[in-house]
């Protein structure tokens, strides 16, 4: 066994640990689960026919209020629903 | 590739390579054997803890400074005053190794609590309306809760960092990543707070409201910061139950609905209690589970409210639960749970038509923080 041979595998060790301590680090600082965003969204339906629309949440709504006109029969919109739902 | 490389080098280089391997070898060892590793550890772990610490705290500030605009908004003039009373507000636990009466004295002092907090804002902001004034009062509870999170880890970092304790450290370091989750979640919860969207807590609230849209409303009355709604729907006298809204209000459906059952002297044929419950990792959001029980989460004296009323006239207790994680209980519903609430009221028919029968009287309790939700 001659010393040359030695140094390799040293030398293949040190190698190993630092991607080692690489990948660790990456694991563990670098990597970020991806964060779903949300936005809130309110369902609005018509009190007389079927119509129904999903627009984006003003603050200050809550369920239950009649909040403008229905566009196909004149009926009042009621809020049916506030929601968050994914952002895509 | 690095084998031929490496057998290309000289003599030379091959054995400083080696020495200086073995010099870290030697450090190594000479780190382990005095425990000076530990020590570069602890430093580490301090430095990474501070940081979070920091982050905990810009966060902090920032949603105190949302809350100071919004009460200056509303006329006034120091708010850092009634905000920095409200955050250090405390109550203290009742005896527990005394049990005779504990849930009367556990009940005076939530209430007390709650008339205490309402009264130090009612009284640095006049003329508010019920509806602001609920929001405020959630919004200041939801900091208040944000600041003792962030003073316990402070306390027990300085602690650690001073006696040097390494297990205190590891402890903190290791909770850090679920304390920075919880502080996140109620970042974000304070956004809905403010606006006054529904949160994933009011699925009871909801699902009482939906039917309530649904049924013959035939008389409504407020007890307690309490809805109690006496309704007809599918052919029974449905007696609906929730917080009052649309505020922040969880009510006290407890002890309302415990009154409501000594009002009817035990006339009643079956209770449905429904609450969002905190699901297990791994669960789906917005799946529905049936059960017996009360299905309400306050520290104990309305549960044991609805469990006395229904043991004492050997009425049915069933509940009904909507399943989410806690930041999708105090963030704004998602679509998942609005749409669970839905499909509850199918499993309320079931529940209805096999254990009921035409003209038979029902109380039905919508359990959670009616935000967003009227009635
Ligand atoms: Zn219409």
């Amino acid at each position: 066994m001659n010393p040359m041979e030695i140094d390799v595998t040293n030398i293949i060790l040190l190698v190993l640990l630092i991607l080692i301590m690489i990948y660790l680090v990456y694991d563990s600082y670098i990597k970020k689960p991806r964060k779903k965003t949300y936005v809130v969204r309110e369902l609005l339906t018509c009190t007389k026919c079927k119509f129904n629309v999903e627009r984006d949440f003003e603050p200050g709504d809550f369920i239950g209020i009649i909040k403008g006109k229905c566009p196909s029969c004149g009926g009042d919109l009621k809020l049916k629903a506030i929601y968050a739902v994914e952002k895509k | 590739m690095l084998l031929e490389w490496c057998l290309e080098l000289n003599g030379d280089f091959s054995s400083t390579v080696s020495l200086v391997i073995q010099i870290i070898w030697i450090i190594l060892f000479l780190l382990l054997i005095t425990g000076l590793n530990q020590k570069i550890q602890l430093k580490l772990w301090i430095l990474d803890i501070r940081m979070k610490l920091n982050t905990i705290q810009s966060i902090l500030e920032e949603d105190k400074n949302k809350v100071r605009n919004i009460l200056r908004n509303l006329g006034v003039d120091v708010p850092e005053a009634v905000l920095s009373r409200v955050l250090e507000f405390f109550t203290i636990e009742p005896v527990e190794i005394e049990p005779t009466d504990i849930i009367k004295r556990m009940d005076h002092l939530l209430r007390t609590t709650e008339t205490s907090v309402r009264r130090i804002i009612e009284a640095s902001i006049p003329n508010l309306g019920r509806y602001e004034r609920s929001l405020i009062e959630s919004s200041m509870s939801i900091i208040a809760a944000l600041n003792i999170v962030y003073k316990v880890i402070r306390h027990y970092l300085i602690t650690g960092e001073r006696e040097n304790n390494f297990i205190l450290i590891m402890q903190l370091v290791y909770s850090m990543p679920q304390l920075m989750k919880i502080v996140q979640t109620y970042h974000e919860a304070l956004e809905s707070f403010t606006q006054g969207r529904p949160i994933g807590d009011g699925a009871g609230p909801l699902v009482v409201y939906n039917i309530l849209e649904k049924s013959h409303v035939k008389s409504r009355r407020v007890v307690d910061d309490t809805s109690v709604i006496e309704a007809y729907y599918k052919d029974r006298r449905i007696i609906l139950i929730k917080a009052e809204g649309p505020g922040s209000n969880v009510g006290h459906p407890g002890a309302v609905l415990s009154k409501v059952i000594e009002e009817l002297k035990g006339g009643v044929d079956l209770v449905i209690t429904i609450d969002a419950a905190l699901k297990l990792e791994g669960e789906e959001t917005g799946s529905i589970a049936e059960g017996v029980g009360a299905a309400i989460g306050d520290p104990g004296p309305e549960k044991i409210a609805i469990e006395r009323a229904t043991s004492k006239y050997n009425i049915p207790l069933r509940a009904l639960v909507i399943k989410m994680d806690l930041k999708e209980a105090i963030t704004t519903m998602k679509k998942e749970i609005y749409e669970a609430c839905e499909r509850t009221l199918l499993h309320i028919e079931k529940i209805l038509e096999e254990n009921t029968s035409p003209n038979s009287t029902v109380i039905i309790a919508g359990i959670g923080n009616t935000m967003g939700i009227p009635g």
